[in-house]
């Protein structure tokens, strides 16, 4: 190897280090996941099971959701989770009031019954579950290590 | 961690990035979501971490939405269907409730339980589009065949054409069923056919149980035709009523139809009796007189008979046709 080979080398390994830099790790890991919220009758009973989505038909009930974990060494704040809805689902409504939400395609936010959206002849009717085009949610801190899970229903159309 | 989950309306000032969904092929409708559609659900997050700002998206979770198996069948032929001599046309909606293209096989069954006659099936059709029996333009199909598919919340006309069989009497009502069962398959809803969904997924039958039957209903409208004949009127020479030569015979034919139908190509004839011959002129329709010649009136008479055409008859109606003869 000749000099001339060894400063060529140290060029490529001076160019690629500013990139490397700049791909910095994100303390924050979101995993996403779905499942099918299935009704089992067992007893006379109703129970709630999760199941894969295998079979996934419409009217059937989706749970998104997604998992978050800090491995950072330090606290993350300000940290907000957005959920844009697939156009092929609705927000359920059972526990849709629990949630920040926006009806205008991610522009405002806020609860469900504080919004409205542009009705018939030109009225504004009081925003439905259906309605909804995200969802977001606000955790002001995280600590490291700590961990959560951000899960929605959604009634496939 | 839901104590750690606070609302706030106000989002304060940090960038937000959103990363949306892909669109989807499918649109909503009546039957739900098209079959075939992914559904893909992805978040995003944003922070800070110290005095830097970061933004992080979450894998994408894909969902197909399978084939949902369903149909729903209406019988448009509200008020029986008045069968008389000629052919009759039901007709049947058959719509796909489903989320998916689907064919439906089409069984028609005339032999239903308190059927007064089974109709014979002639043809079994379906509309081209247009909603209205177009014989050899609408595609004939062999009873239990099926349909070419039809869209997701698309509709398509079966007409059933059929005609009495020749035991139907007057005023005898039946039924015919036709069955639309979705290719694919039917039964229990819930009954999965793995990878025979439309757009690569399953196949799963729906609250219907992806096969509906609905009737229609005929009435038979019948005539039937009572002919008398009555010689009992002799005017003889010497002013009596005695059959001897040179007495005139007047005849009386009286047709009468009765039932709710009526009598088609109708024709009266009589041939003229031997040893006599028949009087010239006298041959009349309920007391107004026809010529003898073959022409425009309904009547014609010659030395060997008469030939009254009275064509249509409906039921309830009486017609009297005379003629005169003498003994030779």
């Amino acid at each position: 190897m000749n000099r001339f080979m060894i400063a060529a080398l140290g060029a490529a390994l001076a160019s690629l280090a500013p990139a490397a830099a700049l791909a910095q790790v994100s303390p924050i890991e979101l995993k996403g996941d779905v499942k099918v919220d299935t009704v089992v009758v067992e007893n006379g009973k109703e129970t709630h099971v999760l199941v894969e989505p295998k079979l996934v038909v419409p009217g059937d009930d989706l749970v998104f959701s997604t998992s978050y974990r800090n491995n950072g060494a330090t606290p993350v704040k300000d940290f907000v989770v957005t959920n844009p809805l697939p156009t092929a689902v609705m927000l359920a409504p059972e526990g849709a009031d629990k949630l920040v939400v926006s009806v205008d395609g991610g522009k405002t936010f806020g609860a469900l019954s504080a919004l409205s959206v542009a009705g018939t002849e030109g009225k504004a009717r009081p925003a439905v579950a259906a309605d909804v085009t995200h969802i977001r949610w606000i955790l002001p801190v995280l600590a490291p290590g700590s961990t959560g899970k951000l899960t929605y229903h959604a009634i496939v159309r | 961690m839901k104590n750690q989950l606070a609302m706030r309306a106000a989002i304060g000032s940090f960038a937000f990035v959103s990363i949306c969904t892909a669109v989807l092929p499918g649109t909503a409708h009546a039957g739900g979501v098209a079959a075939g559609t992914m559904i893909q659900n992805t978040a995003s997050a944003t922070y800070t971490s110290g005095t830097a700002s970061g933004t992080v998206s979450s894998n994408t979770v894909s969902v197909r939405v399978d084939e949902l198996l369903d149909v729903a069948v209406s019988g448009l032929t509200s008020t029986p269907a008045v069968a008389g001599a000629t052919d009759v046309v039901l007709e049947w909606s058959v719509t796909n409730t489903g989320n998916g293209p689907e064919a439906f096989n089409i069984a028609v069954n005339p032999a239903v339980a308190g059927n007064g006659f089974d109709a014979t099936v002639q043809q079994i059709v379906v509309d081209d589009g247009d909603g209205v029996y177009e014989p050899g333009i609408d595609q004939v199909i062999a009873n239990g065949a099926a349909t070419p598919a039809i869209a997701a919340d698309g509709s398509v006309k079966i007409f059933v054409i059929v005609t009495l069989p020749g035991t139907a009497t007057d005023g005898q009502t039946s039924q015919v069923d036709l069955t639309a069962t979705a290719a694919t398959g039917s039964g229990t809803p819930g009954t999965v056919f793995a990878t025979q969904g439309d757009g690569g997924g399953d196949a799963v039958v729906g609250s219907s149980t992806a096969t509906q039957t609905d009737n229609d209903s005929l009435i038979a409208s019948l005539a039937s035709v009572a002919l008398t004949k009555d010689g009992n009127t002799i005017v003889d020479p010497f002013g009596g009523n005695q059959a001897v030569p040179g007495a005139v015979i007047t005849y009386t034919l009286t047709a009468t139809v009765s039932g709710t139908g009526q009598a088609d190509s109708l024709h009266i004839t009589d041939a003229i009796p031997a040893g006599t011959t028949y009087q010239p002129g006298t041959l009349t329709l309920d007391a107004a007189p026809l010529s003898d010649a073959a022409d425009a009136d309904v009547g014609q008479a010659s030395a060997s008979g008469i030939d009254v055409n009275l064509g249509t008859v409906a039921g309830g109606t009486t017609k009297i046709v005379k003629f005169d003869v003498k003994i030779n």
